[in-house]
């Protein structure tokens, strides 16, 4: 796009859209416009409502305030098929296609226009001519199965072409794409956006803003903070307006003697869930009575090196060492004995039964703790006492025991959660290592300093904890060294005194030293 | 319009209500299809209810029912740890069969003294059928494979091994050329105080104890529940997976396998083709209905003997064919799963 000219009308204007969902405010008063022919970037680290914004727009979700109009008229958007009826189309980062069925099969799925007898010849006529436009090596009668991820993606935007889209979203379209596919997905968007349609391009990548778009919108904590021209900002303003300034509040961090090394890993690799290397070999050391937080932005591999570290997730190159000892491989449960405690993400749904009792949450792991259980038989009633005790200590609001975990609201799950992996450990003691993966996401003012007084608490009892956040804020005040994550490899360690958040955020971004 | 909200608790009481609506429900519909099809339905209910007021046939309709409780007890253990073993009929087959292989052993080769019969003949079918559950179990833990299509399977496999062995090596050289395995001596019989059914309410109480214990005082009932709850939580727990299922379908194919040594040791005394009229299939209906509950399964499981038994009487006074009783166990498995339908949500008005 060349200007802004006030006499095209938009696209597309989101005029003040408000979302909530229960306890956080997605979107918040949200102002946004395509115009035709545009690429239009939507950046923001995960969380930062994005995505919500997209699926309000696309028809998933029904905005609580503010107005949607496309090309100048006023719409309720109910349901996909409203927006497409609109001319909006979305590419979701997991592809909506049939692997077993053959390219054109697909493109025609749900296609009204197809009519009620299909013409074969037809239909993957113009697929081929579509696929030639766009410069794909696409043949119709593929099966989808037999596609590259790059190839698939392309698929999903041919639908979307074959119905005449005039906005297409893609979310994160570069995220499961080798260099070479992202080079062409991005020669198609040129093209797209030079025959007039406007392009919505959903990413936490900085330089992808710069190659591909014209204008960007920048999000944080579901704000809007910034709609500018690519070519008048800056990769540094960028970066800022994403993860924002400090806000400083108080917080009591107790001097603790850092203690000798609890947790080691070298070279450590592993793959992550798309079979892409993820962890390319990791090196981090781990002290008693210390705090090490991993800052990056999401998808780089933190949550890959957690869950090896929790033995979750194989390590497919480099050794692990708990106090000297080489755990690599050996398995949840050996690290469970070892005093691991794992706080997982989203642990109120992955590390909860949310149709068993509270006592029974609290067992998940101590029902083979010698002091609860016989060889064979487990002692129910010591459980349920120390349930008991535990319920009171961390102020879960419960009944007691007996309550189903499911009836209990999110903060108190979250502090089940809490309770069981920081006190409920197999020997009674505490943990030698604790990995907490976003324990403060989702939580209000109070419960975020609830834990994050526990985490303080337990490294002065000489826990080595290791701690992912996608507050940088919180992980600069909560960390006494700060380990910055890119591309799968540590790119930076040093003491958050040391760098400003700006700095950090830098790191983060750019994945190197700044 | 209406909308479906999850109940997140819900009260024994209701739940039970749930269930015995649901079953009314059952006998309603059959009665509606029986009606139209010009069947006399209120003698077919009198008939039903006949069998289980009159001491005779409820001697009957106990020794029938154990059977079908034992291969149930075997599913709740299945089904709680999340494993859908619909391979119950397969296990009771492979524990008879492994009950007259003993019994062979034992006659043509003088293996196994004569004392030692019924504590051999319950552990090797106990093993046999366990056996029988663990290879769907190994190729779910190894490759996973549906076990759905595995157990199912295997049960046609297991009931055509039975043909070949009572048409082919097992033929009783006595049995005038029938199809028959020869007769089960004595101590071979499982009878208490010269009742089979007495020894078949023993044991299954006795089972129904055991399954009881196992989930609510051990580490391994524990690990099956947890399991299944949720595959990803029990991993996350680090509990050994593959391990616990394998353990787990072991006991229930064992489990199922001891109904399979009851038929032929308690109730006919001697192998032969076809003999369950569908045992286990009625006992995955009776593990639904009493809820996963090994005490339940014991009244559930005499009601189903029950409408075994009265397939029968139906044969003779109303002249309906053995199937009616397979329409209407059909259609009180739809209801139960009507009424889980409505255990796990609740129907609002809303605008």
């Amino acid at each position: 796009m060349e200007d802004e000219d006030l006499s095209v009308t938009p696209l597309v204007e989101l005029n003040g859209i408000v979302k909530r969902f229960p306890n956080v405010v997605a979107n918040d008063r949200v102002n946004f416009s395509l115009m035709p022919g545009e690429v239009h970037a939507l950046l923001g680290e995960n969380a930062a409502g994005k995505t919500t914004l997209m699926n309000i727009l696309y028809g998933l979700y029904q905005p609580d305030d503010g107005e949607i109009y496309v090309k100048g008229k006023r719409v309720r958007i109910r349901s996909p098929a409203d927006s497409i009826k609109l001319g909006i189309g979305m590419v979701h980062q997991s592809f909506r296609l049939i692997p077993v069925h053959t390219v054109w099969e697909n493109v025609v799925l749900g296609l009204t226009e197809a009519g009620f007898i299909l013409n074969k010849k037809k239909l993957t006529e113009i697929v081929k001519r579509v696929c030639e436009e766009y410069g794909w090596n696409i043949d119709p009668n593929a099966r989808v199965w037999q596609l590259s991820v790059g190839e698939r993606q392309q698929v999903e935007l041919l639908k979307l072409l074959i119905r005449n889209a005039e906005v297409l979203i893609l979310d994160e379209p570069t995220s499961v794409l080798t260099p070479q596919e992202t080079r062409s997905l991005f020669k198609a968007i040129r093209i797209m956006a030079k025959k007039g349609k406007g392009i919505i391009f959903i990413t936490h990548k900085l330089e992808e803003v710069f190659e591909v778009s014209d204008r960007v919108t920048v999000m944080r904590k579901g704000r809007v903070v910034a709609t500018k021209l690519t070519n008048e900002v800056t990769a540094e303003e960028l970066a800022n307006l994403m993860i924002g300034r400090p806000v400083l509040f108080k917080l009591e961090r107790p001097e603790v003697k850092k203690g000798g090394v609890v947790l080691e890993t070298k070279g450590l690799k592993a793959m992550g869930d798309r079979g892409v290397l993820a962890l390319d070999g990791v090196n981090l050391q781990v002290h008693s009575g210390e705090i090490v937080g991993i800052a990056g932005v999401a998808g780089n591999g933190q949550e890959e090196l957690i869950e090896v570290l929790a033995g979750l997730r194989r390590a497919d190159g480099g050794k692990v060492f708990i106090d000297g000892e080489d755990v690599t491989n050996k398995g949840v449960g050996h690290l469970i004995g070892k005093g691991v405690a794992y706080i997982p993400p989203e642990s109120t749904r992955w590390a909860l039964i949310r149709d068993m009792r509270l006592v029974e949450n609290i067992a998940l792991k101590l029902y083979r703790s010698k002091n609860f259980s016989g060889r064979l038989t487990i002692n129910w009633r010591k459980l349920f006492e120390f349930s008991k005790k535990l319920v009171e200590e961390y102020g879960i609001a419960a009944h007691g025991p007996s309550t189903l975990a499911g009836t209990l609201s999110g903060g108190n799950l979250q502090r089940v959660v809490l309770a069981r992996e920081l006190s409920a450990t197999l020997d009674g003691k505490v943990p030698k290592l604790i990995l907490a993966a976003y324990p403060t996401k989702g939580l209000d003012v109070a419960a975020t300093e609830f834990v994050q007084g526990l985490l303080l608490k337990y490294r002065s009892m000489g826990s080595a904890i290791i701690f992912l956040s996608e507050d940088l804020e919180e992980i600069m005040m909560l960390s006494d060294r700060i380990a910055v994550i890119s591309r799968g490899r540590i790119v930076g360690e040093f003491s958050p005194r040391e760098k400003t958040v700006e700095e950090v955020g830098m790191m983060m971004v750019k994945g190197s030293m700044a | 319009m209406f909308k479906l909200e999850r109940h997140t608790d819900i009260s024994r009481k209701t739940s039970g209500l749930i269930v015995f609506l649901s079953l009314l429900l059952a006998f309603f519909v059959t009665g509606i299809i029986f009606y139209l099809l010009n069947v006399d339905v209120i003698q077919f209910y009198l008939i039903i209810c006949n069998v289980f007021i009159t001491p005779a046939l409820l001697l009957q309709v106990v020794f029938r029912s154990i059977p079908i409780i034992l291969a149930s007890l075997g599913l709740v253990v299945a089904f709680r740890m999340g494993f859908w073993n619909i391979g119950a009929e397969g296990q009771i087959y492979m524990g008879m069969i492994a009950a007259t292989g003993m019994v062979i052993l034992h006659v043509f080769y003088g293996a196994i003294p004569a004392s030692l019969m019924l504590v051999v003949m319950g552990a090797v079918s106990f093993l046999a059928g366990g056996a029988w559950c663990l290879v769907p179990a190994s190729l779910k833990v190894r490759l996973g494979v549906n076990e759905v299509l595995t157990t199912l399977m295997l049960n046609y496999i297991a009931m055509l091994l039975v043909d070949y062995l009572v048409y082919g090596p097992w033929r009783d050289p006595e049995g005038w050329g029938f199809a028959l395995s020869i007769p089960f001596p004595d101590y071979a019989t499982l009878t208490f105080g010269g009742h089979p059914s007495m020894a078949g309410i023993i044991i299954s109480i006795a089972v129904a104890t055991l399954v009881y214990v196992l989930f609510k005082y051990t580490k391994l009932g524990f690990m099956l529940s947890v399991l299944g709850k949720s595959g990803e939580v029990a991993k996350y727990a680090g509990i050994p997976v593959g391990r616990v299922t394998l353990l787990g379908s072991l006991i229930s194919g064992g489990i199922a396998g001891l109904g399979g040594l009851y038929v032929v040791s308690g109730m006919i005394g001697r192998l032969r083709p076809r003999i369950s009229p569908g045992y286990g299939y009625t006992a995955i209906i009776v593990a639904m209905l009493a809820q996963l509950n090994p005490w339940l399964i014991l009244p559930a499981g005499i009601f189903f003997g029950g409408l075994l038994t009265a397939g029968d009487a139906l044969q003779s006074s109303l002249r309906l064919p053995f199937s009616v009783i397979t329409v209407f166990q059909s259609i009180i498995f739809l209801c139960i799963i009507l009424a889980e339908f409505f255990r796990r949500y609740r129907v609002v008005l809303k605008r």
